[in-house]
């Protein structure tokens, strides 16, 4: 699994490819927790994850509840299949806010 | 002390009678006695001071010396004198004057009169005030050996010249001199070499006891070990690990000497004692290679084989650095080399990459596994014919009906028996499955819920360590059996998800801690359903408080068995195996 950050608009970009299971979860968990208190709004575009299972969905949601804290956006971009199965059975889809896009990521945030 | 003042006395006084100095019974008695002293004297010097000193009496000489060659044979050292002057400690050149001479040319000399002749050092006397007038001597030497001389001045009495009877004389007594001392030498020599070969053999005891202690005949683990000196090099290693398990290891220090002996000691007890808690051959040879590296002496290193056989299931995993390939005889008499994958220890850390030592896995399956050093393969098994990995395979297959044990101690016998000196230490282990009976396969001694439920064709079984880094092999393994048995591209993911989170919690829960044992996967189809049985080898867990956690619970972690029972049809705990661990069957329907 490897990350790469961007910036879209206002909002800080994280773009995840590979799959995050049990051994590279902890990676992106602190990569993702990096970016919590910058103020700016966070997309994490999960087009190239083809696999996540739970402690890479208990990352997101531990990224989540820092981001609320703070009073910064997180919103998940581009989900693929595979991942939007997994937020689905936890019933996450409707904790995230979840976008099709890029473009309708940075939209969502403005 | 007491006789031998006596015999001084008898001498002295035979002199003082005036017996003939060709008297030959009085010649040879006076041999015969010196070298008697010489024969029993415990101290040398003394002796030698005594005889210069007979001599000197019995010639009827003013002065006697000996003269000895220095070690490296450049100087001529005086060790013993008597007469008017003390010379003892003087040293010349070992070419100097008439002692040089003689001693240079191996030959004795009569010198009449020192004014005359030309070799004749003037030195010494005009240093000690002595006068010089005629010189008798004799080399001491022993087969071609120059050892020194002994040298007698200016005869008193008669026409004060030494004659040819003198000197034949005194030649003999060089002689038993020269003996005497060389004899000396070689004894002295031989305490220090008693001294060595003791405590070699005090190292090789202690070497010996690194070795494991024999077990009862039926312990599936075995070794053979020869060493070339008395000393080895190798060393092998077998302990039953607290969970029923047995680790070995194989090694081969290089060289041969005391060097290697103590590299050995250090290895063999690293490992055995790391290995005792470190159950990952590929980690422990990653840590014992660090410390090798850190503290070896430059040029050092070890090839070894360290594994983990499972008497339970048959399987074997190893790790190999830079040793001979291990042989496995299978249970159908077929063989197979494991190649190494990885340097010699103490030669780099960084060679190794994060993951440590690459691991092989192995199902004895009824098998035999030897792992054995060069000293095998390359030992004589004639003049000049080397045993050779096809010698070896002949002998295990001559063999395949004896025991591992009769089998090795049959190659051993074979290279060191031929009467030849061993070229290398012998060493074999034997890692013998053929009694075993496994009792853990993934579903055996699990009483199936349900008996009339067709348990189906089993299609594959898979056994790995319970690390995060064998989940991705996992996944892939689960992706392409739900694909064999037909399962659509959405029900093969869950069914990845689901087993993903089952191994998972194997690691994390079952057994705490990465590494600490095994997982194993058996899948069994049926015509409408999928199969899986999911087993570790831990302490068994309480079931009860498996839960699938409240989902508005958002706390990190503790999702994984709400998602399990999410997309599996069938999730159960079934009683633990008859030999331990935790068994869970997973159940997926095929959607006709």
């Amino acid at each position: 699994m490897e990350h790469q950050l961007s910036v879209a608009g206002s909002a800080l970009v994280i773009a995840f490819t590979g799959d995050i299971d049990l051994q590279t979860s902890p990676d992106a968990r602190k990569a993702l927790l990096a970016l919590v208190g910058k103020g700016q709004p966070i997309l994490v575009d999960l087009s190239g994850v083809g696999y996540i299972d739970s402690s890479g969905v208990a990352s997101l949601v531990e990224c989540l509840q820092s981001v609320k804290k703070s009073g910064q956006k997180l919103v998940l971009v581009s989900v693929s299949d595979g991942a939007l199965r997994v937020l689905q059975l936890a019933r996450l889809d409707r904790v995230f806010t979840i976008c099709a896009t890029l473009d309708e990521g940075v939209a969502a945030v403005e | 002390m007491v006789e031998m003042r006596a015999n001084n006395v008898d001498l002295s006084s035979g002199a003082q009678l005036g017996v003939a100095p060709g008297n030959v019974h009085s010649h040879l008695e006076l041999l015969a006695d010196m070298g008697r002293d010489f024969a029993t004297s415990q101290d040398l010097e003394t002796t030698l001071t005594r005889a210069v000193q007979r001599i000197t009496d019995y010639v009827d000489a003013e002065a006697g010396a000996l003269f000895m060659l220095s070690p490296c044979g450049q100087k001529l050292g005086c060790d013993a004198c008597v007469g008017p002057v003390e010379i003892t400690g003087l040293e010349i050149a070992a070419d100097q004057g008439i002692v040089g001479f003689c001693v240079q040319n191996d030959s004795g000399r009569i010198v009449r009169d020192v004014a005359n002749d030309p070799d004749f050092n003037a030195a010494v006397d005009d240093e000690t005030g002595f006068k010089t007038k005629s010189i008798l001597c004799a080399p001491m030497s022993v087969k071609g050996e120059r050892i020194g001389a002994i040298e007698l001045i200016n005869k008193r009495g008669g026409d004060g010249l030494f004659d040819n009877d003198d000197l034949n004389l005194l030649q003999a007594l060089s002689v038993s001199a020269g003996l005497a001392v060389l004899n000396a030498r070689m004894s002295a020599e031989l305490v220090e070499q008693e001294r060595v070969k003791r405590e070699l053999e005090l190292a090789a005891e202690i070497q010996r006891s690194l070795l494991p202690e024999e077990k009862e005949s039926d312990f599936p683990v075995k070794g053979v070990n020869l060493p070339a000196r008395v000393v080895s090099g190798d060393f092998y290693d077998f302990y039953p690990l607290d969970d029923g398990r047995v680790a070995f290891t194989l090694g081969d220090v290089s060289g041969k000497g005391m060097n290697a002996a103590l590299m050995m000691a250090k290895s063999a007890s690293l490992l055995r004692c790391l290995g005792k808690s470190i159950k990952e051959p590929g980690r422990l040879l990653t840590l014992v290679n660090e410390e090798i590296c850190e503290t070896a002496t430059r040029g050092m290193f070890v090839t070894l084989v360290h594994g983990i056989y499972d008497p339970a299931s048959g399987y074997v995993r190893l790790a190999n650095a830079g040793h001979e390939p291990p042989l496995f005889c299978a249970r159908d008499g077929s063989f197979r080399a494991l190649e190494a994958e990885a340097p010699p220890l103490g030669i780099s850390p960084a060679l190794i990459d994060e993951d440590g030592f690459p691991e092989t896995e192995l199902n004895l399956d009824g098998g035999r596994l030897f792992v054995f050093t060069d000293g095998v393969t390359e030992g004589y098994v004639a003049d000049g014919v080397e045993l050779g990995i096809e010698g070896l395979k002949a002998l295990i297959t001559a063999n395949a009906g004896s025991d591992a044990q009769e089998i090795m101690n049959e190659v051993r016998d074979r290279i060191g028996g031929t009467g030849n000196a061993l070229r290398d230490d012998v060493t074999l282990l034997a890692i013998d499955d053929s009694r075993a009976v496994h009792t853990s396969d993934v579903a055996v001694g699990a009483a199936e819920p349900g008996a009339t439920d067709a348990p189906g064709e089993k299609i594959f079984q898979l056994r790995v360590t319970a690390k995060a880094n064998r989940l991705r092999l996992i996944r892939n393994t689960v992706r392409e059996t739900a694909s064999f048995c037909g399962f659509s591209e959405d029900d093969t993911r869950d069914i990845v998800l689901a087993v993903d989170e089952a191994c998972q919690n194997v690691i994390r829960h079952a057994y705490g801690h990465e590494g600490e044992g095994d997982i194993a996967i058996e899948f069994r189809h049926r015509p409408d359903a999928m199969i899986l049985y999911i087993r570790d080898f831990a302490d068994p867990v309480d079931i009860s408080k498996i839960k699938p956690r409240d989902l508005d619970d958002l706390r990190p972690g503790g999702l994984g068995t709400h998602l399990i029972g999410e997309v599996m049809d069938e999730v159960d705990f079934l009683p633990p195996p008859i030999d331990g661990g935790n068994l869970l069957r997973l159940v997926k329907k095929i959607e006709g």
